[in-house]
């Protein structure tokens, strides 16, 4: 077949000294990209691309992605061990890798976030060799009513799933909106909740509320409880550095379920990791037996958004190379890369460069198999991190913190955020309001209110535009019954548990 | 340009101000629910203990202190100070741990960030 020639073809151009070389390189540099907090896989590409002049475009581009998808890894790391997330889409990983960590899992956890995103971005990257074209037909129907439903799903399931309360996750997401609201508005230009001040004007950055929100807070709360109560139980009970047989039974169908979800979201462009780690996660406590372990430390809620992550990350590469359309911002960068390279990505570019197309994703397999082997080893290594004690930990958590969020883009002012932050996220945790609606809204904001600014100009104000579309009608009912849902059970049990006592 | 450019769709106001009034019948409700359930005497009190609330508010202090004068004293310097307090007087490590792991805090995140990820640290006047 046809795919299989062009396959061999790019395992020839991929195996060769250099590609292997840099492409390890690559995944190294992503990985420590991932694990510090502040450094996002956007700089970490963006930073390379001088670096990469001097090489052939393969090579560039192959060293590019594997900090790219390196970094997806590498941000759980932070997340399960220390209720970090690196990166927004390594937010979900937190819920249950953090709380696996606390009861002494962090070795499974940690594993299992390693295997599941091997074994979920080889799986997209098989789903990339074989349906890159076609794939490319369906993220074009997406229009702004069907952006504006998806985002609008993630945003109620995602406040529905943290935490018990649900009228305080609707209100963190809430929040978290409000805060993507301050900034310069996309569509006219307007200085919202600036207060006059400059850095301001490109919002709050969302390393610098996270970092906040979950790093600062979660020193400030750890000060309270007895200092080595906190990571006691992590030093008692390592009894495996990997996930056992019951992990993966567990986990088997979120594996799959995540990668399938994560690629297809991450070949829309803007969506990307982020939706694709919070619909996954959603879907997997919604179709488990045991919805209410989800939070407490179950392995399906790190494989899930784990896998998905890593697939949405090779899904990105369908727009990109097929259409020129960059999925997200490191996929505009890679891009970027690309035309300095004297590439045009676009249909044309897999009739005209197939060698450089088919090495790149016969690289990313190679990526993939690199990663595995260069964490598993490493997992040790993190585990034993646990056991310094928090005494000398917390002040090197605080000061990296401090540092990742002024290196983003060199900026006092970031600090100060991540400074404000840090005692609304004490404040919020105290009062039992969970941060992860709050952080995750603030990223899906923009994209909110923008495709439905598009969707009611395109209708004229007509709301039912998001109604008479198949795919959005399908999405916006869906989010709405899940929105609605817990509160008509209440309601229906009120009911019952009245007409049972009269 | 005309002022009002977005004539058929939601101007810029719109989600800020319903976002808003979601925010403030959330807020009621939660009052109210809170307020019809009965109390659980189980529950403990959130506001910190007094060592900790001491302890939180160095913190903090000490972090604002170390954001203000990051500029002047430059990354190196302050870092190690930071480091050096948070460990000595929050954490009461002894002073010889607390040289050490200050060091090598502030080493090996300026080796991290300046050199191999080419971050432009602030310095001070010395130019370090």
């Amino acid at each position: 077949m046809d795919i299989f020639q062009n396959l061999i073809m790019g395992f020839q151009v991929a195996l060769s000294f250099q590609n292997l070389l840099f492409c390890f390189i690559g995944v190294l540099i992503g990985t420590l990209i991932g694990v510090l907090p502040g450094i996002g896989p956007t700089t970490g590409v963006a930073i390379l691309i001088p670096v990469t002049f001097g090489m052939n475009a393969t090579t560039a581009i192959i060293t590019m992605a594997g900090v790219y998808y390196g970094a997806m890894y590498g941000g759980s790391t932070t997340s399960i061990l220390i209720n970090v997330p690196g990166e927004s889409s390594s937010v979900m990983t937190t819920l249950d890798g953090y709380q696996m960590a606390r009861k002494g899992r962090a070795g499974p956890a940690l594993g299992m976030a390693a295997l599941a995103s091997f074994i979920a971005g080889t799986i997209a990257v098989l789903l990339l060799t074989f349906t890159a074209p076609p794939l490319a037909n369906f993220a074009v129907a997406f229009g702004p009513p069907e952006y504006f439903a998806l985002t609008f799903m993630g945003l109620t399931l995602v406040t529905s799933l943290a935490g018990e309360s649900v009228i305080k996750g609707i209100m963190s997401g809430v929040f978290g909106l409000l805060l993507a609201c301050v900034g310069i508005d996309a569509i006219s230009g307007a200085a919202r909740f600036t207060f006059g001040e400059i850095y301001l004007l490109d919002g709050l950055g969302f390393i610098s509320v996270t970092v906040g929100l979950f790093a600062v807070s979660e020193v400030l709360v750890n000060i309270e409880e007895p200092m080595s109560q906190v990571y006691t139980q992590a030093k008692l009970n390592i009894r495996s550095l990997l996930p056992n047989l019951q992990d993966w039974k567990d986990s088997f169908g979120a594996l799959w379920r995540g990668s399938l979800i994560g690629f297809f979201i991450g070949v829309l462009p803007g969506a990307g990791a982020t939706i694709a780690s919070f619909l996954t996660y959603a879907t997997e406590k919604k179709l488990s037996k045991h919805p209410e372990k989800f939070g407490t430390g179950v392995i399906e809620g790190v494989a899930a958004p784990e896998g998905a992550n890593n697939a949405a990350a090779g899904g990105a590469f369908v727009p990109l190379l097929t259409l020129g359309i960059p999925g997200s911002g490191t996929t505009a960068v890679l891009m970027g890369a690309l035309l300095i390279h004297g590439l045009r990505p676009g249909p044309m570019l897999f009739q005209n460069n197939p060698d450089f197309v088919w090495g790149l994703i016969a690289s990313m397999y190679i990526g993939n198999v690199m990663l595995v082997i260069l964490n598993m080893p490493l997992i040790g290594m993190w585990v034993s991190l646990l056991r310094v004690p928090y005494k000398a930990l917390m002040p090197l958590i605080v000061t990296i913190s401090a540092v990742g969020v002024f290196a983003t883009d060199n900026n006092i002012f970031d600090m100060w955020v991540m400074f404000v932050f840090g005692i609304i996220g004490y404040i919020m945790r105290k009062l039992d309001f969970p941060a992860a609606p709050t952080v995750l809204a603030l990223v899906l904001g923009p994209m909110v209110e923008r495709s439905l600014r598009q969707s009611l100009t395109i209708s004229h104000g007509d709301l039912s535009i998001f109604f008479t579309r198949p795919i959005s009608a399908a999405l916006t009912i869906f989010a709405l019954l899940s929105l609605f849902a817990p509160l008509f059970r209440a309601a229906w049990r009120k009911l019952r548990a009245a007409k049972l006592g009269m | 340009m005309p002022q009002q450019s977005a004539t058929f769709g939601p101007g810029v106001g719109f989600l800020p101000f319903w976002l808003g009034v979601l925010m403030a019948i959330l807020s009621i409700l939660l009052i109210v629910t809170a307020w019809l359930r009965p109390a659980d005497p189980t529950k403990k009190v959130i506001f910190p203990g007094r060592q900790a609330l001491i302890a939180i508010v160095l913190v903090l202090a000490s972090l604002a202190v170390y954001i203000l004068l990051l500029e002047v004293l430059g990354f190196l310097v302050d870092t190690m100070l930071f480091t050096a307090f948070l460990l000595s007087v929050v954490m009461r490590e002894r002073w010889k741990m607390t040289l050490l792991i200050a060091s090598a805090t502030s080493g090996g995140l300026y080796v991290i960030f300046q050199l191999l990820l080419e971050v432009n640290l602030p310095k001070n006047l010395f130019g370090f």
